[in-house]
Formats: C-alpha cells, structure tokens, sequence
C-alpha cells in the first residue's frame, strides 16, 4: 500500500498509520489506548441508539414474546416441548417440510447463479444498455403479492397465455398439468426469481461498481479473460454480499408464503392452503386460534435460518472488521 | 492477544454456556401441558353478558363491495343513525380476514365492529365458539321471532347454535338445474327430472352431441351441489363438535358413480367453470348444469356472455325411489351482529333490514333467503327478461328443499374438494377411487381442527 | 491467490504485485484510499469478440424476455375487454376505448377509493422512509466503522430478528401497538414499518467493504469530531447505499401488506396493497360470490395493478444513477 508512493511521502503516512493502529485499540496492534477506545465505543453507541429503539421495539421485544407463546400454553404455564411436538404431530407437518425442501434447492441454485450472473454478464460494458437492462429485470420486483396473482393465473394456463406456445410444446395443455403437485417446486421458484432477482441485481451490480476498476484494469492487462476475473477478483470482493443474499435466501425461502398463496388463490384452491410451513404457521394462529403451535412452527423455522446464517457468517467472515 | 482478551473470550464463553444450559432447562421444564385443540370440544354454550348500552352509540358496519351501496342506502333512509362504514373483502375465498381480525380484538379487548357482512357462512362455527364468544345471540330479543320465521326452510340453520340464533342469512345459493333451452329444445331433449334421466340425458348427449356438456364436477363447490343433494354424510355435524364423514355410504357412493360414467364420457367436465380455458373453449357448448342461483345472472350473463332468451331454470332433481327431495346449498352470505356491542339494538335494526328489507335486497344481486324479499326479487328478475322462463317455481320449490345434514364446519369443504379430488380427476382417476382418500382428508382436517371424528 | 503479475510496467506492475500478496479479503486495497487527484480511468470497455458479443446478447435478451412478458401481457390487459382477456391473443391491443371504462370504473369504485388508496400508501411509505434514512444509516455506519462493545451482538440480534416468520411476529406487534392506543392510526403503520434491519445491514457491509478505515482515521486525526467524521466523510462516499435504502426501504413500504392488514380496521386508511386485495375479492372471477352488477373485471383489476407499480418504478428510474455510482468522486461510472 505504502510502497506506491514516492518516497517523500512515505514518512508522514507511517507515523499516521501509527496514530491510527493505537486508536484501534487492539486488533494485533502494539498496545491499545484505553482512553482512545472507550472514546470510540461511547460514540459507536451513539449513531446505533436510534435504531436500538426501533430494534429493541419492533424485533426484540416481538420475538421474544413468540418464543415465550411457543413455551407455553394459554394458561401461562411452561410446557416445555409441548407446543413443538404438537405442530410437529399435525398431518400437514412434514409435507409441508418436504415441500419446502424441494423448493429450497431449487431456489438457492437459480437465484446465487441467476443473480451473480446477471449482474456479471451486465457490468463493464455497454452502460446504456445495461442501464435499461436492469430496470427492466427489476420491474417484475414491483409486483408484490395480491399483485401478481392477476398475472399468474394467465401466465400459468396455457390456453390463454403468453407462453401458452412453450408450454404446451412441453406437453402441458391445461391450467391443471402446469400447477401439478410434482411441478410446483418449480413453478413456485421460478416465481420467485422472476419477482425477486431483480432486486438483488441491482444490488449485485452495485457492489461490483466498487471494485476498483484499478484493479480490474490490471488483471486485464495481466491477460486475465473475463471469466478468470469474474473468478478470481470479483467474486471474491463481492463476498460479503454473497453471503448476506444466500443467508435471506435461505430464510425467505424456507418461509414461504405468498408464492403459493398466490398460486393458490389464482388456482381457486387447487393448492393446500398450508403447503408451506409458514402457511401452515398462519393457519394455526388465526384459523385454529392456536397462538402457541404457530409459535412454536415459527421457532422452528428461525431455528432452521439461523443454523444456515451461522454457518455462512462463520465461513464468510460477514461480522468482521476490515 | 492480551491477556485481557483470552480472559473475556472464557468469561464470553462461559456466559454463552451459562446462557445455553439456562435456554436448554426453560425449554424442558414442563408446569402445564400445551393446548389441544379443544375448543371445538366444549359443550359449554357461547357465554354472552351484553356490554352497556347506548342507543344512540355510532354503529361500525363492516360490508363488502356488493353491499356497500345497501348501507349507503339504510343510511339515507336512516339519517339519524351514525354509521362508520368500512369495506373489506367480505371475508370471500377463504381469506380468514375476520377471525384474524376478531382473534387480535379479542386479546386487545376492544376495537370489535357492530355489525358485520360476511359471505362465508362457515364464520358462525368460530363466531359461537365459547372463548371467542364473537356473534350476539339475535334470537334473545333484538329480532322478532315473526322476522326470524320469515327465513326459508333451513336457511337459518349455520346460524343457529345451542338453541338460538346468531346470525340472518344474507342469500340463498340453492341449486336449481339451469339449461339451456334454446339448444335444449334444438337437440329434441327433454328436461329431467329425476337423477336417473339426467344421467340418461348426459350419456345421449355425449353420444349424439359430443362436446357439449351437463355439468362440471372441477368446481370447488361440487361436493355442495352433487353430494349434498345426494343425502351424503360427508359432512355432518352432531353437535357440539362430532363430525361424521362416511363417504362410503350408499348415498355417496350412488351420486360418485353416476359422476364417474357422465365424466369418462366427457358429459360432465373435470374442469371448473370460472377458469379461462373452459370460458374460452367450453362456455358456449354448456347444455345444462347442476348449480346455484347465481349461476344464472353472474356466470351466464356477465361471465360467459350467453344471450338473453337462452338460460332456463327448473327445479332441483329427485332420485326416483327417495321419498324426499333435497338439494343443495353453495355459500350465502349472513348478517352477523357483535356481541361486543354498544348499540345491540341498532346493530340488530341494520342486521335486520339488509337482509329482509325488499327496498335492498330485491334489487340484490342474489336470492334473498328471506322469503319476502324473495318473492320481491324474483318479481324483478321476471322484469329483467334475461330468463328463458319464469325462474320462481324452481327457485322457490329448490329453497325450501336444502337437506339439513349437511353442516357448517370450521374447515372448508370446498378447499379440500379442489385439493384433494380435482387434481385427481386431472390426472384421469375416478370418483368412486377417491372417496376413500375424500374422506381421510376431510377426517384429518376435522381433527386438526378439534373435531371429533366419527 | 497467484500472483497475477508477471509483466513489469511500473507502478501498474507493483499494483497487482501487492493485490496479489495480500491474504484473500474483500475490501480495498490502499491505492484506493488516496482520492483520485491523479484521475484514475474507470475500466476500459472491453470489445468482445464476434460470437461471444452475440451470445452475451442472447442471454441478455432471453432473460429480459422472461422478466417482460408477463409485464407486457399486464400492460396491454386493460385495453381489452374481459371476454377478450381469454378468447383474443395475449399480445393483442385492444382499444383506447376500453382502457377508458377500464379507468372511469376504477375510479368509481367504491366511491373513488383507490385514490385514497394511493395516497395513504404515500404517506405510510414516506414517513417510514425518513425514520428508516435516519435510523439505518448511521447505525450501519457504527457497525462497521466503530468498535463498541456488543457490536457483534447487535449484528447477530438484528440478523436473527430479520429471519424470524414474520406470521409470529402479528399478534405480538398487534398487542404492543394497542398497549400505547396506536392501533387504527397512521403510526401504527408508520412505526414498525421504519424498522428495516435489512437496510442496516445493506449499510453495514457496505460501509465495511467500500469505505476505507485511514480516511476516516486520517480525518480524525485532522480534528473532526466523530459526528463530523460521519457527516463530512462517510455520508457523501456513501451516496450509493444511501439510495439503495432509501429504494428498498420505499419498495417494502410500499408493498407490505401484511402490516397495514393487521393493524387498520378502517378502509379509508388502507394503502394500495390492501385495497388491491379488496378489489380482487370484488372481481367476479375471482370471488364468484362477489355477484354480477359489479364493474370490477379482469382488465380493471390489471389497471389498478399497474397504477399500484408505477410509484415504485418511478422512484426507481429516478434513483438508478444514485443507486449504482461507484464511491470514487469524479468517477464516470453510472
């Protein structure tokens, strides 16, 4: 780093790179200053305290009472794993969970390849183009929920669709043959990227717009080809961001809801209204008037979450400091 | 690292393991055991106290876009009512809008509306249900006894638990049998009237015009309109919460194979009549269908289009050799009032006059289940002249022929009918075949639900 | 990493010798820090050749085909009737005339709700917006640029809340928003909404990749206060994530349903998301119940469905440049 510049100012940048390792505080340095850092912390707290409020209010306290609901029952009393092996007993339980298994794979495949890709094949050139290109692979993005069933019960017919041609090439001719217990994996994850890659494109392409074009420049004239400097520069420098989608990934996808609410509400019910977990979650709440299974079914689900975010947040070094 | 730091990193850890075995024994430890569901399990009646009253309280009427201009209405007629109007989406489809609603003010204890629209009659199994405790009993003196014997045959029985009356139906979805006359009478058929000849008709049909077709069975509703007319005891309730569901039943099992020969001939449809591809490819060949009253003005008029003079209505169909004829019920709406409220009597007023006022509900959109404003109604319908025929015989004989045993439930039929069956029709297996897994799917979700089953 | 450089060319050379032996970490390397008085070039646009130019098109284009169609068949639904809908051509035009009743039914609707709509939808979306800019940014900027203790805690707390079903979360918010009389009120809405852990976290690592520790050190040391550290040097370097919170913390908003579901009782204060949901149960075949005399169709409900997006595209056309700048001042880079 120091090595770049002329020599005359070399000697200022030491002793401030000095300056700035004891201000630290700690990380391997030669001896931290307690003042100094006590100084940091203080006013670390200061730029978090307004979100703390919001976070203490709005998450903290919410989750905490679900997870005192799922250890529970209505009395008050602690059931220990009552609540859990009771959702757990239901017979729509485990196919929910099979379902969404199925899904999960699906998902994390098509959107980590599908969203690095794209936003790979987009950047570096033709600015015009790209520019356009991603708004137009964000619009779908714009339509959420009750949105989209409009446009997925036609989509999904292919008597009536747009893609009525490839699909029925495919050999489906009815609404039925598409939305098929066995095709549904698909057809929900090929929804959910269509609504969500685009987001996490422009995400994507922004992070990579950070990458020094220096250092790109360099590996060009180095003779790297673009696939080696997707590889071995960006990939990499995009890490964090990586793994900050698949850990939301992973989660939103193994809570699933508005997809096959979606699907299922434009199919008038030919989907169980408590194909996925989440679904099933709701339906013990509010249809069941049982609080604590929906609980606990939700406890299981964040369980399941944050098991993938940990070990993602340990490989990918996503909590540490540069 | 300092040694401070290896010191915070065991003090770290033994904190996280402390934390750990604290989570580990809160988990395990067990004071109480988790719900069951029970509720539906209770014998107790719904408890009801009225709150303090105030006659002149505002009034909170939560309707659908349909009845909206009704309320309107009473409130013009009515100036000196306040009415706070809210819309929603009528609680339709399954949506479970209200309970989430009414299970949230619940725990808040307050923020209940005053009288509520909703078009799933089902709402009532929760609504009574002690602990819930939502729809006010109307029978104990806030609507006439003479208003409420005014309602058709049976029409108040998904209102009506332990003995009295928590709600007034809206409208009637009896099932007539439409046709169409025009190609009725081209094709040189006759009209039937018995199962038997329907089935007789729907194999000449599919011999001599095929493509045209008598029914479709890939509705949601089906079971309501086939096996409900058929006496089959997929869905009875003995109060308070025994369900029987024994689709193997002569009943049943008689109306299944009558389907299963009119479907493999392809006279009856596996696919459901709102869906684009039979708007697009079959509308225009339906010589007949087993449905409800509102087939006539929204799926034949407004849906697919048929022309004026064509749709005929005759009344429902007996199976020759059953003493008794029934038929049966696809939805209707119903008037609920809370009994929450401040103003029971002027809830109870509004309740009463959206569903038996002629001034509303013979301009309705659907058969008033009040049996005056139903002769108002069907009076306009005649004026209309949409009709091939004169509607009211069929439609008032089919009102007062809706079979009891067929009950409301806290789970939907219709949902599991185009989750459970129509996917396997689509995939050619038959009727008859899937009674038995009907059933269990009906079973599981009556016991996940705290029935006991039967 | 191997070493990429193997050709000398002076500093260039040195450069990518130093990239290569550093340990394989995301983040900048020095050179970066030093602003670009030298005025660094943003990367040459590579030529591809012939038939890899041609094949990245297609692939361009074919993905832009999955994401259009179903956009374009949603443009073109209220031109039509809603026979025509089902019997015509997806791609077909109908005609202007049509898109005309298609509106005037809409804005008839229920007494001209879907205005109402609209503009609650602004107002919730908005307020929560300012709250979440204010709230976000800072706070991703303290967890990635300052130490404190429990730093690591809150990243891990706020992770865990975002992942938590929000179905659990309803009847807990519910209790707390009617335990402080909220319930029914714009702030209802407006207050949980403002909670957006995943900005924090778009701030976050943004801040930890993209911003380099010796600037900010280097204007310490030049006496500026730690809120003027933030506000001098960190808030304008990161114009691109600002954006990209506001973006997405508008989006969600926008879109949330779930939220103003729970927490309104009364459909005057409902935003679009809500009121779409009302409008498709009106719409006949959707809810057979619904009943005929209702001129809710099929290409009305698409008209209102585009009416609903188009907020979130405007702001997103607006925002595209302040979206994905590059950090580097006089950088030419959109």
């Amino acid at each position: 780093m120091a090595a770049d510049l002329p020599a005359a100012r070399r000697a200022p940048l030491r002793r401030r790179r000095a300056a700035v390792d004891g201000a630290r505080g700690g990380n391997g340095s030669r001896g931290g200053h307690p003042a100094r850092a006590t100084l940091r912390a203080r006013h670390g707290y200061a730029f978090v305290a307004a979100y703390l409020v919001l976070l203490l209010a709005f998450g903290v306290l919410p989750t905490g009472y679900a997870i005192y609901l799922s250890l529970t029952n209505s009395a008050g009393q602690l059931v220990g794993l009552g609540n859990f092996t009771a959702a757990a007993a239901d017979f729509r339980f485990l196919p929910a969970f099979a379902h969404i298994g199925v899904y999960l794979v699906i998902w994390l495949v098509a959107l980590v390849a599908g969203v690095v890709g794209l936003a790979l094949l987009l950047h570096g050139r033709m600015r015009r183009t790209t520019a356009t290109l991603r708004f137009l692979y964000y619009l779908p993005g714009a339509l959420a929920g009750v949105a989209s069933v409009l446009v997925w019960l036609f989509m999904l017919d292919p008597t009536v669709s747009p893609v009525g041609g490839p699909l029925k090439s495919l050999g489906y001719t009815t609404f039925a043959q598409v939305i098929e217990p066995s095709h549904l994996p698909v057809v929900l994850a090929v929804i959910a990227f269509w609504t969500g890659a685009g987001g996490w494109i422009v995400i994507m392409y922004g992070a990579l717009n950070n990458i020094p074009g220096d250092l790109i420049e360099a590996a060009r004239i180095d003779g790297a080809g673009p696939l080696q400097v997707a590889r071995r520069i960006q990939v990499p420098m995009l890490r964090k961001w990586i793994a900050y989608m698949v850990i939301l990934a992973f989660a939103t996808g193994s809570q699933l809801f508005v997809e096959p609410q979606i699907v299922g509400e434009a199919s008038l019910g030919a989907i169980s209204n408590s194909w996925s977990p989440n679904q099933l979650a709701y339906l013990f709440a509010f249809q069941a008037n049982n609080f604590h299974s929906a609980a606990a079914l939700s406890v299981d689900l964040l369980v399941l979450g944050l098991i993938c975010a940990a070990i993602i947040v340990t490989r990918s070094g996503l909590f540490d400091l540069e | 690292m300092t040694e401070r730091q290896t010191g915070a990193r065991r003090r770290g850890r033994l904190l996280a393991g402390a934390g750990a075995l604290a989570a580990l024994a809160l988990t395990l430890a067990a004071c109480g055991k988790a719900d069951s569901t029970t509720s539906a399990g209770s014998s107790a009646s719904p408890s009801f106290t009225a709150a303090a009253q105030n006659s002149s309280a505002p009034l909170t009427v939560w309707v659908d876009s349909t009845r909206l201009p009704g309320v309107q209405a009473y409130q013009k007629a009515h100036p000196r009512v306040k009415l706070n109007i809210v819309t929603y989406n009528g609680d339709a489809n399954g949506s479970n809008y209200l309970q989430t609603k009414v299970e949230l003010y619940n725990r808040a204890g307050s923020g209940w509306p005053d009288v509520v629209f909703t078009e799933n009659v089902n709402d009532l199994t929760w609504a009574t249900e002690p602990g819930i405790d939502f729809a006010a009993p109307l029978s104990k003196g806030y609507v006439a006894a003479s208003t409420l014997s005014g309602f058709a045959t049976n029409a108040l029985a998904p209102c009506s638990y332990g003995g009295s009356v928590y709600c007034l139906r809206n409208d009637l979805a009896q099932n007539v049998v439409w046709y169409n006359k025009k190609l009725l009478t081209r094709f040189g058929y006759q009209v039937p009237t018995t199962w038997q000849q329907y089935e007789a008709l729907g194999k000449k049909v599919a011999a001599q015009h095929p493509g045209y077709i008598v029914g479709t069975v890939g509705d949601a509703w089906a079971p309501e309109v086939y096996f409900w007319a058929s006496q089959c005891p997929a869905n009875q309730v003995t109060p308070p919460s025994t369900l029987t569901a024994d689709t193997a039943s002569p009943d049943c099992t008689r109306m299944a194979s009558l389907l299963d020969t009119l479907v493999k001939d392809k006279a009856v449809s596996t696919d459901t009549v709102f869906s684009a591809d039979f708007a697009k490819n079959t509308a225009s060949k339906v010589l007949m269908l087993v449905g409800p009253s509102w087939y006539g003005q929204t799926l034949f008029h407004a849906a697919f289009k048929t022309p004026a003079g064509e749709i005929a209505a005759a009344p429902p169909l007996s199976w020759a050799g059953d003493s008794r004829t029934y038929t049966g019920d696809v939805g209707g709406g119903a008037w609920i009032v809370s009994a929450h409220s401040k103003n029971l009597k002027g809830a109870a007023a509004l309740a009463t006059w959206m569903a038996t006022s002629p001034a509303y509900q013979a301009t309705a959109g659907t058969y008033p289940a009040y049996k005056a404003a139903a002769a108002a109604w069907l009076t306009n319908q005649t004026r209309t002249g949409y009709f091939a025929n004169d509607v009211t015989p069929a439609f008032t004989k089919a009102a007062g022929m809706v079979w009891p045993g067929w009950s409301a439930t806290k789970f939907s039929q219709e949902a599991i009918w185009a989750s459970t069956v129509v996917p396997a029709l689509d995939q050619g297996k038959t009727i008859t075949s899937m009674l038995g897994s009907w059933q269990s799917a009906i079973k599981n979700q009556a016991q996940a639900l705290g029935y006991t089953v039967k | 990493m191997r070493a990429v450089s193997t050709r000398a060319g002076a500093s260039a050379g040195r450069r990518s010798l130093a990239v290569s032996q550093r340990p394989r970490r995301p983040g900048p390397p020095g050179t970066a820090a030093v602003p670009p008085v030298r005025g660094s070039r943003p990367p040459r646009t590579r030529r591809l050749g012939g038939p890899g130019r041609l094949l990245w098109l297609l692939l361009l284009a074919a993905f832009a085909a999955f994401f259009l169609i179903p956009v374009v068949w949603l443009l073109l639904a209220p031109t039509k009737t809603d026979s025509a809908l089902v019997h015509a051509s997806p791609f077909a035009f109908g005609s202007a005339h049509n898109l005309g009743t298609a509106w005037h039914d809409l804005v008839t609707f229920e007494n001209g709700a879907l205005l109402t709509w609209l503009r609650n939808s602004a107002v919730y979306a908005f307020g929560a917006l300012v709250i979440t800019l204010v709230t976000s940014i800072p706070a991703g900027y303290g967890l990635a640029l300052t130490e404190f203790r429990g730093r690591k805690l809150l990243l891990a707390v706020t992770l865990l809340v975002m992942i938590m079903p929000a179905s659990a979360l309803v009847l807990p918010l519910f209790l707390e928003v009617n335990a402080v009389h909220l319930v029914g009120s714009v702030w209802s809405v407006i207050l949980p909404m403002s909670f957006f852990p995943f900005g924090v976290y778009l701030a976050y690592i943004y801040f930890s990749s993209h911003i380099p520790r010796d600037l900010l050190a280097a204007a310490r040391l030049d006496g500026c206060s730690e809120w003027g550290v933030f506000w001098r040097v960190a808030v304008p370097l990161a114009r691109p994530v600002v954006a990209l919170v506001a973006f997405f913390s508008f989006v969600a908003n926008w879109n949330n349903f779930f939220l103003p579901f729970v927490m309104l009782p009364s459909s005057g204060k409902y935003p679009i998301q809500v009121g779409l949901e009302n409008l498709l149960s009106s719409t006949p075949s959707f809810n057979p119940a619904a009943g005929a005399g209702l001129d809710v169709t099929r290409p009305e409900l698409a008209l209102a469905i585009l009416i609903a997006i188009a907020p979130v595209l405007i702001v997103f056309l607006f925002s595209q440049r302040a979206l994905v700048s590059g950090m580097l001042a006089g950088a030419t880079k959109e």
